[in-house]
């Protein structure tokens, strides 16, 4: 693996990220966040790559971790916008203010 | 690194769409293409178990299950895109580009990794009607979306 492939990797990776951060802050609705989380995830499977040149097998199952980890995470977050849809009958990210106050 | 290059291109290019497109419903879709394209960078390095995984879970299941979300809570569109943000996005992304290119990074070893028997026949057969599935979706999905934009078309 060449040092040019894997700094396209990073960079690609670190782009994506961002991007990823900028939808999240930008997002006004929780749609948009679940999606942006995506991204942020997409990202770091990207930055995995590399590792599996160096530690393949300890990679792979980093790899396994961390998708059923986030997707995991990003089920329970599917079932917090219905909830949220339930209760508030909107899924605006003003409506997500008061936490756990109320 | 040519193909690299153009795959790391449209990732990032598709997941720009997604921050500046005004509709949830096209940007779940183009992240979908995203993770379809760090699958595949998976699979350009022989790494075919992940880019199964990958491809399956996060396009096959949430991805869809994002895509129909959109689609149900589907609005009038509006940009959803902080300018003010945008600026300190972007000088972190010169100052991390710019590390990255000043490390120079030492090149690694080839990547060597197989799960023993991964494709037989019946485990290809598998991913075939399981991919064919998931396209079918997609194809379902968009014709919902297209349901409702010809909805709202004759609505107004």
């Amino acid at each position: 693996m060449h040092a040019t492939d894997i700094s396209i990797i990073y960079v690609a990776s670190f782009a994506i990220l961002l991007i990823g951060y900028l939808t999240a802050i930008s997002s006004k609705d929780v749609i948009r966040l679940l999606i942006s989380l995506e991204l942020m995830f997409g990202a770091v499977f990207m930055s995995l790559i590399p590792l599996f040149s160096a530690i393949s097998n300890a990679a792979f199952g980093i790899a396994i971790l961390t998708i059923f980890t986030s997707s995991g995470e990003l089920l329970v977050l599917i079932y917090a916008i219905i909830m949220l849809d339930r209760q508030k009958k909107n899924i605006y990210t003003s409506s997500v203010t008061i936490g756990g106050d109320r | 690194m040519l193909l690299l290059s153009a795959l790391a291109c449209t990732a990032v290019l598709s997941s720009l769409v997604v921050l500046l497109t005004r509709d949830n419903f096209y940007a779940s879709m183009f992240m979908s293409a995203t993770m379809i394209m760090v699958a595949t960078i998976y699979a350009l390095f022989d790494l075919q178990p992940v880019f199964v995984l990958i491809v399956f879970i996060f396009v096959g299941a949430l991805g869809m299950v994002t895509v129909a979300l959109a689609a149900t809570y589907r609005f009038a569109p509006e940009r959803q895109i902080s300018w003010l943000w945008a600026l300190p996005v972007v000088i972190t992304a010169f100052i991390l580009a710019f590390s990255v290119y000043a490390a120079q990074l030492a090149p690694l070893g080839k990547i060597q990794f197989a799960l023993q028997r991964f494709i037989t026949s019946e485990y290809l057969l598998l991913i075939i009607f399981l991919t064919s599935l998931t396209v079918l979706l997609l194809l379902s999905v968009l014709k919902m979306g297209l349901k409702y934009k010809d909805n709202e078309g004759e609505e107004s």
